[in-house]
């Protein structure tokens, strides 16, 4: 349905028609009239308001710094080869400052924007809207955060970053990565009002919220929770901006202490909430790819909320401790890792009760194999399972695992499993994104890469955490546990999960690339039971939150 | 209308989603977020300061007039936006139109309370934690309470080219949850700063 203020209404009794506020309307306008004016390329590229060009921005860009990350990740990883001096990097600053550039690469450069796209793309037409809400927004959005983006990375090269141990980067570097990071946070923001603001006011008539597609509705869930804490990362990076310009920084801009007061958007148990789309993107794919209903539909979404609370970390911030309990030694902070795990855990039943339900259905297919989306979204799931349980390891007190490199594991675990979810999506619905079809083999092999590898270094982080080595490891070998437990041979096996991690991102964006050139797609190449799947979603009677698996059992019932 | 033709049934208009408000819902909460964070780092850094028996603010530097006269400020204007709601939602162009302008004009003050409070206090940004929460919470504050009146300054504009249809009070709606999240936001701040100091 597309979106029809009040202002589109025909006025009886003046009869005037008002449709210049029509923000639907008004896009169709612009792009027809740009078209007509002979809008060069470049002007049609910036001023695009299209939700499924938007889509395609978020992922290409998400793309290209998600491989500027791992990147990263590989020359850090690489580092720790050597944990008695500096080899790769000049300094233990140096070393901080990509180790830092990796996990804020990774999560907001990379995955939620690649999230953001998916779901920028896809939810308008799970919902049944033809566009998504305030397009300009949309679309301001995205060229803010990638300006962020553009400046964020720029002040990491340029000796800034969020701060380092011994202070030996430069302030105005670090204040220009502290402005990159709040535009990218307002682009993030602006994207999520926009979505969530499709999901809940596009929706076709008969498409309740206990209806709509689960990709969708784990985005409003982790939407929702990302505009309750991202704020809260920009209120500590206003901090400590403004703490840091002019003049000694009393106490929130001191080069030491910024990255503690930002880290908790990197860590557990927020990292949750970033990820928790996945969820959504294996729900929908799963049932679909096994001709089958999903038994549990109200149970995933009660699971997906939880997981949701859960995921919400703002107070997690150890920075900020007042006498008394470390935050990280609190309840809350206990039971949120637990209470993951067991949701991790549930959620992933209620996949394999689906799975065991449908495995005879695979045989009815094109060949006998299941389809790849299906086969990363499990696996995705698998990984984030993993990821909860390491979370659930980390806090158990004995283990003493808090600042070590189990903290490293989980995270990356975590954005890992996001980013394996991201690869099925993209290869679920990037037929319809796109209308080219990509190659499904590459896109399986890159993401059982980017499932290798993220195991490789989540188990070998694990294990060196349990060994004592510390979360940032530097460039002291007190940071290394002790170093002739094994520790130097898992920072090789995590070294090449990090490789093989690249080599993934790599396949997948290949692939994308490729499927710029590739033959037309088909309508749909699934069998989808949601809307994006209809030629017109208007048409569709919504009786369930599988209208078009509805419509087809009807029509086999009929005949 | 010739008599015995048949008058074709006028459709009901459709349940239309009030788009803009449920946007603005969700973007000012977020706004509220990032004042709840700052509240929280403001209330926990000043446990932690007092509990080793450090200075907060110095004896005397926040004095109770300019929180309060700015909290007037906005408690008036709290009440001039209520009016102009009240006005658009009536269609009652003229009062809507005063009483937005009115609101508006109050924030100008508001704004101009804070700058002048600023030259005034005498103490630097960089004195201790406190006076950098202060001046970030109150500037923030400030802030938003500029995207504020420039959204009013918008919706008068419209008002004035003689926009009054059912978008027009969307707007002036949507722009009254925003106004009613800068009050609210004052009120802890005047609570938590000026008062409870």
């Amino acid at each position: 349905m597309p979106f029809e203020p009040t202002s589109h209404e025909v006025n009886i009794e003046d009869e005037q028609v008002n449709i210049e506020d029509d923000e639907s309307v008004s896009r169709t306008m612009t792009d027809t009239s740009l078209e007509a004016d002979g809008a060069t390329a470049l002007e049609r590229v910036v001023t695009s308001t299209d939700a499924n060009t938007l889509g395609r921005y978020w992922l290409g860009a998400g793309s290209l710094t998600l491989l500027a990350s791992l990147v990263a990740g590989v020359l850090v990883a690489l580092e720790r080869l050597d944990l008695g001096g500096a080899e790769v990097f000049g300094s233990a600053d140096e070393i901080f400052q990509f180790w830092s550039a990796y996990r804020v690469g990774l999560v907001l450069l990379a995955i939620v924007p690649i999230i953001v796209g998916l779901g920028t793309a896809v939810a308008p037409l799970q919902v049944g809207s033809d566009s998504i809400a305030f397009p300009r927004m949309a679309a301001f959005s995205f060229w803010t955060w990638l300006i962020g983006a553009g400046t964020t990375i720029t002040g990491f090269l340029i000796d800034g970053g969020l701060g380092t141990p011994d202070a030996g980067s430069q302030r105005q570097a670090v204040a220009l990565t502290l402005v990159g990071l709040l535009m990218v946070i307002g682009g993030l923001l602006g994207a999520t009002v926009s979505l969530l603001t499709t999901i809940v006011c596009g929706r076709v008539a008969g498409l309740t919220l206990r209806r709509i597609p689960l990709f969708s509705w784990t985005l409003l869930v982790a939407g929702t929770f990302w505009l309750l804490t991202l704020p809260v990362l920009a209120a500590n990076a206003v901090l400590a901006y403004v703490d840091l310009r002019g003049r000694t920084a009393v106490r929130f801009g001191a080069e030491d202490a910024i990255w503690e007061q930002l880290s908790w958007s990197f860590s557990h148990p927020q990292v949750y909430a970033f990820a928790l789309p996945l969820v959504g993107i294996a729900f929908d794919i799963v049932p679909v790819s096994l001709r089958n209903r999903l038994a549990n539909h109200d149970v995933v979404l009660v699971l997906t909320t939880l997981l949701g609370v859960v995921g919400f970390g703002a107070y997690a911030q150890s920075f900020f401790d007042t006498p008394g309990t470390p935050v990280m030694y609190q309840a809350i902070y206990v039971v949120d890792a637990f209470a993951a795990a067991l949701i991790a855990l549930a959620l992933f039943g209620g996949l394999a009760d689906t799975l065991r339900r449908g495995a005879g259905n695979l045989g009815s297919g094109a060949g006998n194999r299941p389809p790849a989306p299906m086969v990363l979204s499990v696996l995705a799931m698998l990984l984030l399972l993993a990821a909860a349980a390491v979370g659930a390891l980390r806090v158990v007190d004995p283990f003493d695992l808090l600042a070590t490199s189990a903290t490293g594991a989980q995270m990356t675990l975590t954005m890992g499993a996001a980013f394996v979810g991201a690869m099925a999506g993209t290869l679920w619905w990037g037929d319809r994104i796109f209308g080219k079809v990509s190659s499904q083999g590459l896109g399986l092999l890159a993401g059982l890469a980017a499932v290798v590898g993220v195991l490789m270094i989540g188990v070998a982080d694990l294990l060196s955490g349990f060994m004592g080595q510390n979360d940032f490891t530097g460039a002291s070998l007190a940071a290394a546990g002790s170093p002739d437990s094994g520790v130097d041979a898992l920072n090789v096996v995590a070294l090449v999960g990090s490789v093989l991690l690249l080599v993934g991102a790599l396949g997948w964006f290949a692939n994308g690339i490729r499927r710029l050139t590739g033959a037309a797609a088909p309508a749909d190449p699934w069998g989808g039971h949601t809307l994006e799947w209809a030629a017109d979603a208007s048409t569709v009677e919504v009786t369930s939150e599988r209208p078009l698996l509805d419509a087809l059992e009807h029509a086999g019932s009929a005949s | 209308m010739a008599a015995g033709t048949e008058v074709a049934p006028v459709e009901a208009p459709l349940a239309r989603p009030r788009t803009l408000l449920v946007g603005t819902a969700f973007a000012t909460g977020a706004a509220v977020m990032f004042f709840g964070a700052l509240f929280s780092l403001y209330s926990s850094v000043r446990n932690d300061t007092l509990a080793w028996g450090a200075e907060w603010f110095p004896e005397g530097a926040i004095e109770l007039k300019p929180g309060g006269s700015l909290m007037s400020t906005f408690a008036m204007a709290a009440i001039t936006m209520a009016w102009a709601q009240y006005s658009a939602i009536h269609e009652d162009r003229v009062h809507g139109l005063i009483a937005l302008g009115l609101t508006a004009l109050l924030g100008i003050a508001a704004i101009n309370q804070t700058v002048f409070y600023f030259n005034d206090i005498g103490l630097p940004i960089d004195h201790n934690v406190a006076t950098t929460l202060l001046y970030v919470i109150v500037g923030t504050h400030m802030v938003m309470t500029g995207i504020a009146v420039l959204w009013m300054g918008l919706v008068l504009l419209r008002g004035f080219g003689g926009q009054g249809t059912g978008r027009h009070q969307d707007l002036v709606i949507a722009v009254s949850i925003f106004w009613y999240a800068v009050v609210a936001v004052y009120s802890v701040i005047w609570l938590f700063i000026y008062v409870a100091k």
